[in-house]
C-alpha cells in the first residue's frame, strides 16, 4: 500500500489562510464562514445587482439627452427608494469584485487551481473580464462626466486594436459627434447581452463541480445585504455634472473595482493596459501548470465487488463516475466507470460503496471502488494488525485527513491516528469494525471544516452516512457515543487535542494514559 | 462569547463595506492637470492615389468582357497623409498616417488629445496629401483662445481642416 505517495500536507500559505479564516469561523460558526461561501456570495452579490438593476432600468432613459436626467430623478426625487436602490446596484457589484478576488486567491492559496480543477481554474478566467466588461459598460450608462471620460478612454483603448480603421474614439471627440446609436448598443450590453454572457459563464465555471453551492447561508445573504444597505444610506451614490465632451474631464470619482484601468491607461498607454492584461490573464491561466501538484492515483473500479447500485456516482463531488451498461455478464444493469481525467483522487466514492466492509471474509478484502494507494485492505490489515499486537483496548482510534487538522499533531496520550486521503473514504461499516473488531474503545473522525472540505463533500457525507440519511448508513447497532466527529482546519490541533482529551474521558473504560501521538499508520509515507 | 462572536460579525460586515466605502466611489483622479486645456486632433482623411487614374484606349477595352467595359482604370494604393500642428510656431506634433485598408485605399485616420495650457494661440496645420514627399500641399492658420477646461477640436475631413471653436478675429 505504501506506494511512495507524498502526502499533500497543505502547504504554509493555506495554513496561515486557515488561521485567520478560523476567526472568522469562531465568530461566525465554521458553516457560515463567509470565507467558505466566496463563489457563492458572488452570485449573490449580483443577485442583488440583477434585481436592482431592473428597478432602475424601469425608470431609465435609453437615450444620450434623457439618460443623465433619467439617472439623477432616480436618485434624488423617488424619496430614499430610489437612490438606495441606486447605491445598492453599485455597491453589490462592487462587492462581487471583491467577493471574486477572494475567491480566486483562495482557490489558489489551497492549491485547487492544479491537477484535474483545472478546468475550474480557466472557465474562471473569462468570468474576471466578463464582470469587469459588465461593470464598465454600466458607467456608460449614467452619461455624466465621468462616463463620458470612462468612453472615451475605452474607446481609445479599442482603437489601440487593429479591428476598426475607422477609429471608434472619433465618436467622443466632441459633443456633436457623439453617437446615439453607439450609446444605444452599449445599453443593451449592459441590461441583456452581458447579463446573459455571465450567466452561462457561470454555469461553464461549474459544469464539473457536482452540487456546487450557489446560495450562500440565509445569515450571510442577511449579513451582506444589510451591510451593503447601510453603506448606501451613509455614502449614497451621486451622479457627476452631465456629459460634456467639448470640456476638459475635471476630478473624477473612480470606482476602483472596475475602472481602475483607465487611470492606469492615463499614465501609462493603451498598449501597456493590453499588454497587463493579456501577459496577466495567460500567466493566471497557465499556473495550473506552472504550479502544479503531484497527481494521486485515480480511483479503479473492481467489477466483481460493484453491484451497479450508482452511489458512488451519486456521491463523487466531481462528476467522475459513470454508470455505464454491465459489460462483465453479471446479472445487473449497470457498472461504475470512473473518468480519470475527472478524478480527483479523493477516496469519497470507496466511502459510498456498500461492498467496502472489512468485515466481508475475503482475503485479501476488496470493494467495488477504491484508490490504488489506499485500498480497504490497507485499511483493514492496519487495523487488525494493531488489534493483534494489543494496542487497541482502551485507545480511541482518530481518522484524519490530508488537508484538514493535523490528527497526528493532537497530543492525546490514548490515541491512535489514521490519515486518510479525505474522511469521505472511510465506509460506515470501517468505523463499526474498528469498535468491534479492532476492540477501540472509540472512534473519532476529525475532517475539514463544515463547507470547507478539500474535495468539497467529504465531511457533509460523512455526518449524513453516520446520521444514516445517506447510504451506506452507519449501523444502529454502533454506539454513538463511542463515536465522536470533529470539523476543523489546520492549525486547530490544540483544540482538536482539548475535545479528544474530554471523549476520552467521557468514555466507560477510561484508559491508562500513554506515550502521545503515536501512529498508528501514515498514509502513503 | 455569545457576545464577541456578534461583534466579531459585525466586524467582517464593517470591513466589506469600509473596504467598498473606500474604493467604489473614490478616491478621485484627474485625467488632466486642474487649469489646463486641451487641443483634441481629428482626422479622417483621403488622400491622393499613388497613381494617377488612367483612360484606356479603345483596343485595352475592347479586350476586356462587354459588361465590364469602363473607360478609366485606377491603382488601390493611396498616399500618406503626412502633417504638422504648430501652436505659436512651436511644433506640437508631425505624423504621417498611412492610408487605411488592406491595399492601403481607404482614409487615414489619426486622433489624439493634447493637453496645453490655456491661451491665445495661432495654430498652423500644413498637410501633405499626394505621392510627394518634400514640402506641403495645404497650409492654414487659425487663431484659438482656449480658456482652462475648454477644449478644441481640430478636423481634418477630406476637404481640409477645420477648427471648432474657431476665432473670427
Ligand atoms: C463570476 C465569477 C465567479 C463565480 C460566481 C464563481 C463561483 C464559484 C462557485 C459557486 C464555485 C463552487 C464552489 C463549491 O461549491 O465548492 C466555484 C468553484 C471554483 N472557482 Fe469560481 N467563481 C467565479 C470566478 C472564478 C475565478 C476568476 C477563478 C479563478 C481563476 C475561480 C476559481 C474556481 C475554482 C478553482 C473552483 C473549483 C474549486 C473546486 O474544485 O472545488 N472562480 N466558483
Ligand atoms: S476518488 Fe473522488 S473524484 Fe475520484 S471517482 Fe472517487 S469520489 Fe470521484
Ligand atoms: S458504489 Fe460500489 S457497488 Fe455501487 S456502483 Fe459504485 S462501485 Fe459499484
Amino acid at each position: 500500500m505504501s506506494s511512495g505517495q507524498v502526502r499533500p500536507r497543505p502547504a504554509w500559505p493555506a495554513r496561515a489562510l486557515a488561521r485567520g479564516e478560523s476567526l472568522l469561523s469562531n465568530a461566525f460558526g465554521a458553516a457560515t464562514n463567509p470565507f467558505h461561501h466566496l463563489g457563492a456570495l458572488a452570485i449573490y452579490c449580483f443577485y442583488i445587482a440583477l434585481v436592482t438593476g431592473i428597478y432602475l432600468f424601469v425608470f431609465y432613459s435609453t437615450n444620450l439627452e434623457g439618460a443623465w436626467h433619467s439617472v439623477e430623478a432616480i436618485t434624488h426625487e423617488q424619496w430614499v427608494i430610489g437612490g438606495l436602490i441606486r447605491s445598492l446596484h453599485r455597491y453589490s457589484s462592487d462587492a462581487a469584485v471583491l467577493l471574486l478576488a477572494l475567491h480566486m486567491l483562495r482557490e489558489l492559496v489551497r492549491m485547487r487551481h492544479t491537477g484535474v480543477r483545472w478546468f475550474s481554474w480557466l472557465t474562471g478566467m473569462p468570468l474576471i473580464w466578463i464582470v469587469l466588461i459588465f461593470g464598465i459598460s454600466g458607467y456608460w450608462m449614467v452619461w455624466d462626466q465621468l462616463a463620458a471620460w470612462v468612453a472615451t478612454a475605452s474607446a481609445q483603448l479599442l482603437d489601440w486594436l487593429p479591428i476598426f480603421s475607422d477609429p471608434m474614439g472619433s465618436n467622443f471627440v466632441s459633443n456633436e459627434t457623439v453617437s446615439g446609436r453607439l450609446f444605444t448598443l452599449i445599453g443593451f450590453i449592459h441590461l441583456v447581452g452581458l447579463p446573459i454572457v455571465l450567466v452561462l459563464g457561470i454555469w461553464f465555471h461549474l459544469l464539473r463541480v457536482r452540487y456546487p453551492r450557489i446560495h450562500p447561508p440565509s445569515k450571510l445573504m442577511l449579513g451582506s445585504l444589510a451591510s451593503l444597505m447601510v453603506l448606501s444610506l451613509i455614502i449614497p451614490v451621486t451622479s457627476h455634472a452631465p456629459a460634456d465632451l467639448d470640456a476638459v474631464p475635471g476630478v473624477l470619482a473612480i470606482d476602483w473595482f472596475y475602472l481602475a484601468v483607465f487611470p492606469l491607461q492615463s499614465v501609462t498607454s493603451p498598449g501597456t493596459i493590453w499588454l497587463a492584461g493579456t501577459t496577466g490573464t495567460l500567466l493566471l491561466a497557465a499556473l495550473p501548470w506552472i504550479l502544479p501538484r503531484r497527481r494521486q492515483p485515480v480511483a479503479e473500479v473492481h467489477l466483481p465487488d460493484c453491484t451497479g447500485c450508482g452511489f458512488c456516482a451519486e456521491d463523487c463531488p466531481y462528476g467522475a463516475i459513470d454508470m455505464v451498461p454491465r459489460t462483465d455478464g453479471r446479472n445487473f444493469e449497470l457498472e461504475a466507470k470512473v473518468n480519470a481525467s475527472l478524478c480527483v483522487s479523493c477516496g469519497i466514492c470507496t466511502g459510498s460503496c456498500p461492498s467496502s466492509s472489512p468485515f466481508r471474509q475475503r482475503a485479501p478484502l476488496t470493494t467495488g471502488i477504491e484508490l490504488p494507494h489506499f485500498t480497504m485492505d490497507d485499511f483493514r490489515t492496519e487495523l487488525d494488525r494493531a488489534r493483534d499486537t494489543g494496542q487497541t483496548g482502551e485507545r480511541i482510534l482518530v481518522f484524519g485527513c490530508d488537508h484538514g487538522v493535523d490528527v497526528e499533531k493532537t497530543e492525546t496520550g490514548t490515541a491512535h491516528s489514521m490519515v486518510l486521503p479525505c474522511v469521505g473514504l472511510l465506509p460506515p461499516a470501517g468505523i463499526d469494525y474498528a469498535l468491534r473488531n479492532s476492540g477501540y474503545a472509540g472512534v473519532a473522525i476529525a475532517g475539514c471544516a463544515d463547507c470547507d472540505c478539500h474535495h468539497r463533500l467529504g465531511e457533509r457525507w460523512t455526518q449524513e452516512r453516520i446520521d444514516r440519511e445517506r447510504p451506506p448508513g452507519l449501523r444502529k447497532r454502533v454506539p454513538r457515543e463511542r463515536l465522536f466527529t470533529y470539523w476543523g482546519k489546520p492549525g486547530q490541533e490544540k483544540a482538536l487535542s482539548r475535545r479528544l482529551a474530554g471523549f476520552a474521558a467521557g468514555l466507560d473504560q477510561a484508559a491508562t494514559p500513554e506515550a502521545p501521538g503515536s501512529a498508528l499508520r501514515r498514509t502513503g509515507t | 462569547m455569545k457576545a464577541l462572536a456578534v461583534a466579531g460579525q459585525g466586524l467582517t460586515w464593517a470591513v466589506l463595506a469600509t473596504l467598498i466605502g473606500l474604493f467604489g466611489q473614490g478616491p478621485s483622479f484627474s485625467p488632466y492637470d486642474p487649469g489646463q486645456a486641451l487641443i483634441k486632433v481629428s482626422m479622417a482623411h483621403l488622400s491622393e492615389r499613388l497613381e494617377p487614374c488612367r483612360q484606356l484606349s479603345a483596343a485595352e477595352r475592347a479586350e476586356l468582357p462587354p459588361t465590364r467595359r469602363v473607360s478609366e482604370v485606377c491603382g488601390r494604393e493611396r498616399a500618406p497623409t503626412r502633417f504638422e500642428l504648430m501652436l505659436d510656431g512651436e511644433l506640437l506634433v508631425a505624423d504621417a498616417v498611412d492610408a487605411a485598408g488592406l491595399s492601403d485605399g481607404g482614409r487615414a485616420y489619426y486622433l489624439e488629445y493634447f493637453p496645453v495650457e490655456p491661451g491665445r494661440y495661432t495654430v498652423t496645420i500644413r498637410l501633405a496629401d499626394t505621392p510627394r514627399t518634400a514640402g506641403f500641399d495645404l497650409e492654414r492658420e487659425m487663431n484659438l483662445n482656449l480658456k482652462a477646461g475648454e477644449s478644441a477640436l481640430i478636423e481634418i475631413g477630406d476637404d481640409g481642416v477645420s477648427l471648432e471653436t474657431e476665432e473670427s478675429s
